[in-house]
């Protein structure tokens, strides 16, 4: 029985399709669920941030010789703390810090590569490969995916509360800021497991745009969730489709789609 | 008989800087209404913070029932300013109001419903929060107060964004909880008319400059000239 599966499993391999599918497949569930998160917590630009982070800590890996995405996941995560002391301390210059620092790291990472003398596809890794994405890949989208999982089971009572009223939460004896750090975490796992399928830069679409529909009239987070999610499959399996036909790269396209998504966004209704 | 009592409170945000509460002392008594009132910056949101237990006085005491606040803390429930929320977070009336029971216990849905009841929004529950008016979200936020098990409860400016009617039945609800044996403690700017709604209005500006009956603070506020500015009520 276990040989016959193993059998089926090398057959299914040898069809180069299916692992990139089942990549994006994963990456369209995921981001727009913990796109919704973000966004209803009002984290876009922190994510924005760690995005960025993530080049120079994947150069270092590389160098190091260490798997990259461990590299990416370290300096992500170091993108996330940044983000959280200055959300923290909020100044009125924060949103210009924010910026600044999310250049500076694009920048350091690109600098990083020929100073270490290393080789890494820039291109692949900002705006996705996913026709070459491999099981490792789909490995850590699904390790990504488990986590965000572990977040939302064990924390989504207080990830709403702190959605709704911060310091709130924090008065009623919520963890605030280390529930914060574990979302810094998963995004950054989610932004890194999302490298090969849509890349770290062009994921920020796929994070906000499914969101964005899947909230509207929602009566509850994880039901926002869930349809940002339905939206993301759809996005994603079409991206993934009309690359094929084409002949165009899939990351960019799900990017450009995610544009013509924002159209069936209803107009705002003023009160 | 009193229920909360405030003796010579002190509180500044850093050690050398101004002083947000000055020597404040007052009660507030079982099954009353109180209004603290005093223009912006007067220090009645700290003060809030302070009978919350969230900021503790650097001078003075705070004692419910003869006890430090320490050991009735959750014995005191604090409604907050409608501008700390996020009223497009997606939840419904009845997901906001099982939240003020998130560090207590499971709510039941009998309780949800009386508190719901005990503000008028029970049709509402099933409604998102951004289809609601202001007048129905601030209530909502009330039933999410209610559940908390305490006897005192603290209002910080629940009527600020709220038209008369609108305010006139916010009271009337709060005069009810009053009624039913809680202490009520309401923060508001508006000195005018409404405070005839309450039993007893403390005047604040860092230090209590009236205390006693609407009548009588509103005379001694008469003749307060700091009172007199753009604020005024009526």
């Amino acid at each position: 029985m276990v040989a016959i599966a193993v059998v089926n499993f090398h057959q299914i391999q040898e069809t180069w399709w299916v692992t990139p599918f089942c990549v994006i497949l994963f990456t369209g569930i995921l981001c727009p669920a913990m796109g919704t998160l973000l966004i209803t917590h009002k984290r876009l630009l922190q994510v924005n941030l760690i995005s960025h982070c993530v080049l120079p800590g994947l150069a270092l890996a590389v160098a190091l010789g260490v798997s990259p995405s461990l590299g990416g996941v370290f300096s992500g995560l170091l993108g996330a703390l940044a983000a959280e002391g200055l959300t923290n301390k909020k100044n009125e210059n924060y949103e210009a810090i924010m910026n600044t620092i999310l250049a500076g790291s694009l920048g350091l990472g690109v600098l990083l590569i020929p100073l270490l003398g290393i080789r890494i596809d820039l291109e692949s890794v900002l705006f996705g490969d996913l026709l070459t994405a491999n099981l490792g890949d789909l490995l850590r989208t699904i390790i990504s995916f488990l986590a965000f999982i572990c977040l939302i089971l064990f924390g989504y009572e207080k990830l709403v509360h702190i959605g709704l009223d911060p310091e709130g939460a924090a008065e009623s004896g919520i963890k605030v800021s280390y529930l914060n750090l574990a979302l810094g975490l998963t995004t950054a796992l989610v932004i890194v497991s999302s490298m090969s399928a849509i890349g770290v830069i062009l994921v920020i679409a796929l994070l906000s745009t499914p969101a964005l529909l899947g909230l509207q009239q929602a009566p509850s987070l994880w039901v926002a969730m869930v349809r940002s999610s339905i939206f993301g499959i759809i996005l994603s399996a079409l991206g993934f489709l009309l690359a094929i036909v084409f002949n165009l790269s899939p990351g960019p396209l799900v990017a450009v789609l995610c544009i013509l998504l924002i159209a069936l966004l209803p107009s705002k209704r003023n009160n | 008989m009193a229920c909360l009592v405030a003796e010579n409170l002190s509180y500044s945000y850093s050690p050398k800087g101004q002083v947000a509460l000055d020597h404040v002392s007052f009660e507030i008594t079982t099954g009353t209404m109180t209004a603290l009132v005093g223009p912006n910056g007067a220090g009645k949101s700290t003060l809030l913070g302070l009978l919350k237990g969230h900021r503790k006085p650097a001078k003075g005491e705070i004692t419910i029932d003869g006890n430090p606040l320490m050991n009735g803390q959750s014995q005191v429930a604090l409604m907050p300013q409608r501008s700390r929320l996020n009223w497009n977070f997606p939840i419904t009336v009845e997901g906001l109001v099982a939240l003020g029971r998130v560090n207590y216990s499971r709510s039941t849905c009998c309780e949800l419903e009386a508190a719901l009841q005990r503000v008028g929004i029970s049709s509402l529950a099933k409604r998102r929060l951004d289809s609601l008016s202001g007048g129905q979200q601030q209530r909502a936020l009330l039933a999410k107060t209610l559940m908390k098990p305490a006897k005192i409860f603290l209002l910080d400016e629940p009527c600020s964004s709220l038209d008369p009617p609108a305010r006139e039945d916010f009271l009337l609800i709060m005069r009810q909880i009053a009624d039913a044996g809680a202490s009520v403690f309401i923060s508001s700017h508006d000195w005018g008319a409404s405070l005839n709604a309450y039993d007893k209005v403390v005047a604040l500006d860092k230090t209590i400059l009236a205390s006693g009956t609407p009548e009588l603070v509103k005379e001694k506020l008469d003749s307060i000239s700091c009172m007199h500015g753009s604020y005024c009520g009526g």
